[in-house]
């Protein structure tokens, strides 16, 4: 009996002559440079800019003084920040060293965005406590307990000011001022300085103080509140307070911001996301690129697109619900709402995780008919401005939209699974309501917008009251059976069983048999390539080849 | 007064031999409502004093306003022949009662689409040509759409009286204008005839073609003045017939006929065409128009028109009216002939049955058809909806073309996309109610057999335009009907008030269902478009839209085009795209199709349904295509049948068919969005020259080879000179010669390139043939109008597409300039990508 385990050879060799690796190559100080600013280049002074940058001494402190029972403390990084990640970790264990013993984990590769607290990686490591670095959406999670710290990135007030005169020339004009949460403590001195130029329209933004509780704490808070004291609250947009100076004619809290006619000015660029629904809700976006130091006007994800897609879901037969996210709170409740709904209205759906979507990944699943993707509003939902994607991707409340007996459109864009769950409510008992009553139409077929044309496959499920839907018995041998609904298994519609019939390709016989000279025998063995698929063989023999002929 | 009963027509449908199915089509203002007033007329449904004004088969309100009839409406008429006559007909027969099922069409080439449903449901043509402006633009592509669907013609020369009264030809002239244009007819009829159909042109000397006035209401044939001489001189009729038309003469001293123009002291002999047909003709007009009191009873009496009491104190043109409508009444005639010479559908059916088909020609439902079997399984084509008075609600118009329809009847329909053993585009439904169609009334009726046209109550609203109803599980569809027209004129629409949103999508339903050719869709951006096929035909249809179908007001944006990206070349390198996780490849060059196959595949003689074979063959033997790859084409696309091919060129690659269905679906994907700006790629031909693909199923699926394909033709496209094509009208424009130079400034002014410019040998009349690009004809009628003191009126028809030769990818061009705007206006990033985009480096 031989001891030594030997590893299953799963994978193809992989040695320094097959494969020569990207070798990072860039420079880190240039890089951080960026946000910690140009006076973290000197020597020494990096650890004194990142101790400044995340707050640590701060966080030290609230976990020596009200965080006390935390034992086992995740420290949550977007990609960005990852390579700060050992140093910010080193320094806050050395700060709380004299206490209980804790330990500290690093959690980098956030399986969705980056912005929301990853829950379920922290779980991993059953820790009690997650400690939120960079930029963040504030979403509410389901249980964990919070600590944001959003960091201070450096930015040159007196670029932003120039570009922002040039910008806006009219001095009275109406700005609401924005930024994500890294940079939202740059705003109050903006706003000051261009105050102090003449500026009396303008109003500023804070994060929403109602998201702070005692799950949730934002480091530095306190200072930024006091200097919100005097100033007035305006209005409450999601995860931010608009705060402006007394003389600012107040704003209503039922009316929106369009009707205001504030202009926005966002410094740092949104995701798409968010963006999208920043541009539903003032009429003038104009974004302020801290990479380039320029202000971008367009174009913008449109809204136009999403209504070109909630009208096809209308008339799509089968529905995937992409799930890309699992921490969030209500998301569980949604996807349950949310297929109620799907089956009410006779369409199929299918579950999916696929953990980072991509085009391949969703490109994968061909009988989908359209995706409706439940992620984070600020970067968790997939915009495709470049139709890069095989099959459109809807959010739950256009699919709520789409799902309604009469079209409709609000000109709103909501992400908030809290009011999407009201409106999927609301079409549920919609649904009920119209079947109670009997009042559901025959199978005529519907008239798809988009294209033009009928589209009779639009409710596979629609004949399933009528389904005797009976056990296989044991003589069956097939696995599916058509109806006049459609592809049944095991008393389940299934469209992607239908899909498959579709295909040309059905996987048994030879793909030959059609041609005339089909030959009955199989063919002689061959031999076929080898090596990996960034260089086979034959590549490195055309290469030498080629190298040959220079 | 109604000369006839529901009973007696729905009797005359079960004698197929006695049924005649036919269309009246022409060129625009030719006369063919006005024409078909007299039939209706004759018919007993009109008073006689209204004919020719009435225009019973305009029944929309609009179409009464602007004198133009928009939508083709059907009627079933009844009549009655003579003994003498039901002798002559060629063809098996019974009895002296016929049953002519009329559908009278639109002129204006905007709206060919009505024209094209209504010959797909009959099988003859009445073509009515205007003596005055001969053979247009329009006259000559419905008959070139009738000959392609197998329709016999036969022609009728109208408004006669033009010629007369305005005109004031002499005999000799009116012949040569007459033979003049019935030539040009037969020169087209030779040139599109199918060879199934035997000699279709049309002889004067047979009976085939008819000249009269539909305004006055008078019509011969030479058929009917031989009958009147044959008796006379003793000569057998058939013989008279030849000699009333052609170079024959009479010498009225001799009392011999002769083919000379002269007799044999030189003296010129009069043809006898002039002298026996039209001698009568002007005599009675130069009498009746002189007001010759005396003259005028002498000329009654010698041609045995008994005039009323009342009717003697009329003069001028209103006793001509009534004197010719008594000499030589239209109806009789057109409905001679009509009856005598264009095919029942069990003669024209047996001829077209494996043309409207989609089925094999041995398959029991293509035999059924062949025969007009009334006992066989039902087959039934709807070519098109009629509204009825209910809102929103739909007659499905159509034919049978075999078996029995009832009403209460369960039968499957089956709309365009429905393929034998599968259940999409599929449904069983009960037929409520079969009505026959009288312009704008309809009568119900229990049931009809083959061979008739019918309307159906209660499936509208599971066809949208068009489809087959069968009661036959095996049946495969009808042919679906390829427009001469497309919809290149397009806008978009968008509703005042977001709440009226609902409206307009149901509006934009109806609207669909109630236009052959209006296409609704929405484009890239997330707008509605409305596309028709030009300036007038957009106009009827978002005034429906606005005032009927949705009933909101919308706002409409300015007409913009539809353009299509295509290539110029083969691609400069061989193309490669890697798969996500880079173990698949796909080798491919793009290059372009001739335009011939392009436009094979657009009129359907190419058609992806047919046997792959049997479209193989065709392809090589007409289209110089390489068997193998023809055999190899792996689809059509956009939407599976447009005219871009991906052939596969591989050779012995393991998998390769595992991934069809994915390549196919990518192709689908990346010809309805080209890279240049979103539009359809047009003639595009992607060779698949080498496939690499991982040894393992779950590495080579639908997420790795679908975006692949993508970018791979993609790139294949845009390394191949890619150059974009817009949409040609072909203008034709008749006007007096003093406005010809008006007519070039214009044109000249909007990118026009004048093809032929004509004088119409006998008028002062010019005709100026011109291409002029859709996109600079908005507003070109105007402008011409002005140009020419109002003496131009162009007809403007989609003639084909174009390649504009700068290149669009540089935006300092003219292609460039139109890719920018569009570009912005879907708000997709100014630059076009390169190739290097979707191209993978080894």
């Amino acid at each position: 009996m031989s001891s030594d385990a030997v590893p299953l050879a799963v994978s193809t060799r992989q040695t320094e002559e097959e494969f020569s690796f990207q070798r990072y190559t860039g420079d880190r100080s240039r890089e951080r440079a960026f946000y910690l600013g140009p006076s973290s280049e000197g020597p020494g002074q990096l650890e004194r800019c990142i101790r400044e940058y995340y707050s640590v001494d701060a966080l030290a402190e609230w976990l020596k003084n009200v965080g006390t029972g935390y034992k086992d403390i995740t420290l949550q990084f977007p990609n960005s920040l990852v390579l700060d990640s050992a140093i910010v970790s080193r320094q806050l264990e050395e700060a709380v060293s004299g206490q209980q013993k804790r330990r500290f984990w690093v959690l980098a590769d956030t399986a969705y965005s980056s912005c929301c607290v990853d829950e379920v990686a922290s779980e991993h490591v059953a820790s009690d406590l997650v400690v939120h670095f960079g930029d963040a959406c504030l979403n509410s999670i389901q249980r964990l307990p919070v600590v944001y710290s959003f960091g201070k990135p450096h930015l040159d007030l007196d670029v932003v000011m120039d570009k922002f005169l040039y910008t806006y020339t009219d001095k009275s004009a109406k700005i609401c001022l924005m930024a994500n949460s890294s940079y939202t403590f740059h705003l109050k001195s903006l706003y000051e300085l261009l105050t102090a130029k003449g500026y009396t329209g303008l109003v500023y933004t804070d994060i929403n103080s109602e998201l702070v509780n005692d799950q949730v704490t934002v480091l530095d808070f306190a200072q930024s509140q006091e200097y919100n004291s005097h100033n007035k609250l305006l209005h409450t947009l999601e995860n931010r307070h608009v705060f402006g100076s007394d003389t600012v004619e107040p704003i209503n809290s039922d009316s929106s911001f369009q009707e205001q006619d504030y202009h926005l000015f966002h410094v740092t660029v949104p995701q798409d996301p968010h963006l999208l629904s920043l541009t539903t809700i003032f009429p003038h976006v104009s974004l302020y690129d801290v990479q380039n130091n320029e202000v971008r006007e367009g174009p913008f994800p449109s809204l136009m697109k999403r209504y070109k897609y909630m009208q096809l879901a209308r008339t799509s037969s089968c529905i995937g619900i992409l799930v890309n996210t699992l921490s969030l709170r209500n998301v569980k409740e949604t996807i349950n709402k949310l297929t109620e709904l799907i089956k009410l209205n006779g369409k199929k759906h299918y579950l999916f995780v696929v953990g980072k979507p991509n085009v391949a990944k969703l490109a994968n699943f061909e009988p989908i008919d359209i995706w409706c993707i439940l992620g984070c509003n600020q970067s968790g939902i997939i915009i495709d401005q470049i139709n890069e994607f095989y099959k459109p991707i809807i959010t739950p409340y256009e699919l709520t939209l789409a799902l309604k007996d009469e079209i409709e459109w609000t000109g709103k864009w909501v992400t908030d699974f809290q009011k999407v769950l009201g409106s999927i409510d609301e079409g549920i008992k919609e649904q009920e309501e119209e079947q109670l009553s009997g009042n559901g139409d025959d199978d005529a077929p519907e008239f798809d917008v988009v294209t033009g044309t009928y589209i009779s496959t639009s409710r596979p499920l629609r004949e399933l009251k009528r389904l005797n839907i009976e056990a296989p018995s044991g003589s069956e041998k097939s696995l599916t059976k058509t109806v006049a609904g459609g592809t049944v298994i095991k008393g389940t519609v299934s469209t992607s069983a239908a899909h498959l019939h579709s295909r040309t390709w059905t996987g048994l016989g030879s793909d030959f048999q059609n041609d005339e000279e089909f030959e009955e025998d199989g063919a002689v063995v061959e031999e076929g390539i080898t090596g990996v698929a960034r260089g086979y063989q034959f590549d490195r023999r055309d290469a030498e080849r080629k190298n040959l002929e220079k | 007064m109604v000369a006839f009963t529901v009973d007696q027509m729905r009797g005359l449908m079960d004698h197929v031999t006695n049924v005649r199915n036919m269309s009246v089509i022409a060129h625009v203002d030719h006369g063919k409502s006005t024409l078909t007033d007299s039939l209706v007329q004759k018919a007993g449904i009109i008073s006689a004093a209204k004919a020719g004004e009435a225009r019973f088969m305009d029944t929309r309100k609009d179409e009464q306003e602007r004198g133009i009839t928009i939508k083709s409406t059907a009627i079933s008429l009844f009549t009655e022949m003579s003994d003498e006559d039901v002798k002559d007909i060629k063809q098996k027969s019974e009895g002296n009662s016929f049953l002519i099922n009329l559908i009278d069409s639109p002129g204006h080439v905007d709206f060919s689409s009505e024209v094209t449903a209504a010959l797909r449901v009959t099988d003859g043509a009445l073509v009515v040509v205007d003596t005055v402006e001969g053979v247009c633009v329009q006259t000559e592509t419905v008959l070139r759409q009738a000959l392609g669907e197998r329709i016999k013609p036969v022609v009728c020369v109208n408004k006669v009286d033009r010629a007369l009264l305005e005109l004031q030809v002499s005999k000799e002239d009116l012949y040569q204008t007459f033979s003049r244009t019935v030539e040009s007819i037969n020169v087209i009829i030779s040139t599109y005839a199918d060879e199934v159909l035997g000699d279709v042109q049309v002889y004067p000397s047979q009976g085939t073609v008819a000249f009269g006035s539909g305004l006055h209401g008078w019509a011969f044939t030479i058929r009917q003045f031989a009958n009147r001489y044959a008796k006379k001189f003793g000569v057998d009729k058939s013989k008279m017939m030849e000699r009333l038309w052609g170079d024959s003469f009479f010498n009225p001293k001799t009392k011999k006929w002769t083919n000379k123009e002269t007799d044999t002291d030189g003296k010129p002999l009069e043809r006898a065409f002039n002298m026996f047909v039209l001698d009568p003709i002007f005599r009675l007009f130069a009498a009746i128009m002189n007001f010759k009191k005396d003259e005028i009873p002498v000329l009654l009496e010698k041609l045995e028109i008994n005039l009323k009491a009342d009717e003697k104190d009329l003069e001028g043109k209103a006793l001509l009216k009534v004197v010719m409508r008594k000499f030589l009444p239209a109806a009789d005639a057109l409905l001679e002939m009509i009856v005598m010479h264009l095919p029942s559908p069990v003669t024209a059916q047996a001829y077209r049955a494996e043309q409207l088909y989609e089925g094999p020609a041995d398959d029991a439902n293509c035999i059924a058809i062949k025969k007009c079997d009334p006992t066989a399984d039902l087959m039934l084509y709807v070519s098109k909806m009629v509204p009825t008075s209910d809102k929103g609600r739909f007659y499905a118009f159509g034919r049978v073309f075999a078996g029995t329809v009832k009403s209460g009847q369960k039968v499957r329909i089956q709309g365009p996309n429905y393929v034998p053993g599968r259940k999409e585009d599929l449904f069983v439904k009960a037929v409520q109610r079969v009505v026959m169609m009288m312009g704008s009334k309809t009568e119900p009726i229990d049931d009809c057999p083959a061979g008739n046209i019918i309307g159906l109550v209660g499936i509208d609203q599971f066809l949208l335009k068009t489809g087959t109803l069968t009661t036959s599980e095996t049946a495969h569809n009808m042919k679906v009907m390829k427009f001469s027209v497309s919809p290149v004129v397009q806008v978009a629409v968008e509703v005042k008030n977001a709440n009226d949103l609902p409206k307009l999508v149901e509006g934009l339903k109806r609207l669909s269902k109630s236009d052959p050719c209006v296409l609704t869709y929405m484009s890239e951006s997330g707008e509605h478009i409305v596309a028709g096929t030009g300036e007038l035909h957009l106009e009827i249809c978002l005034s429906d839209l606005e005032n009927d179908h949705a009933g909101v007001p919308l706002r409409i944006s300015p007409p913009v085009v539809a353009y299509r990206e295509t290539v110029e070349a083969e691609s400069s390198q061989t193309a490669l795209s890697k798969s996500p996780n880079k173990h698949n490849r796909i080798y491919l060059k793009a290059e372009p199709m001739e335009e011939e196959v392009s436009l094979a595949i657009e009129n359907g003689k190419i058609n992806p349904r047919d046997d792959f074979k049997a479209r193989a063959r065709v392809m090589a033997d007409d289209y110089n295509w390489d068997v193998t790859d023809a055999r190899k084409i792996w689809c059509f696309g956009p939407d599976g049948n447009g005219p871009n091919l991906v052939v596969d060129q591989t050779k012995a690659v393991q998998y390769l068919h595992e991934i069809k269905d994915s390549v196919v679906a990518a192709f689908q994907w990346a010809t309805k969005e080209g890279p240049i700006f979103g539009e359809q790629m047009r003639s595009v031909r992607v060779n698949i020259l080498d496939v690499t693909l991982h040894a393992d199923a779950i590495h080579r699926g639908g997420g790795q080879i679908i975006p692949t394909m993508r970018r791979a033709t993609y790139a294949g496209f845009l390394l191949a000179e890619p150059r974009i094509q817009e949409p040609v009208f072909l203008v034709e424009i008749q006007c007096p010669e003093q406005a010809v130079g008006g007519i070039y400034s214009v044109l000249n002014k909007k990118r026009g390139q004048v093809v032929s410019e004509e004088q119409r040998p006998g008028t002062p009349l010019f005709t100026v043939k011109a291409y002029l690009p859709v996109n600079e004809s908005f507003g070109f009628t105007g402008e011409l109008r002005q140009a020419t003191g109002g003496q131009a009126f162009p007809q403007m028809v989609f003639d084909h597409w174009a390649t504009i030769s700068s290149d669009p990818l540089d935006p300092t061009t003219k292609a460039g300039e139109i890719v920018l705007a569009a570009r912005k206006r879907h708000g997709m990033k100014e630059e076009v990508p390169g190739w290097q985009e979707y191209y993978d480096k080894l």
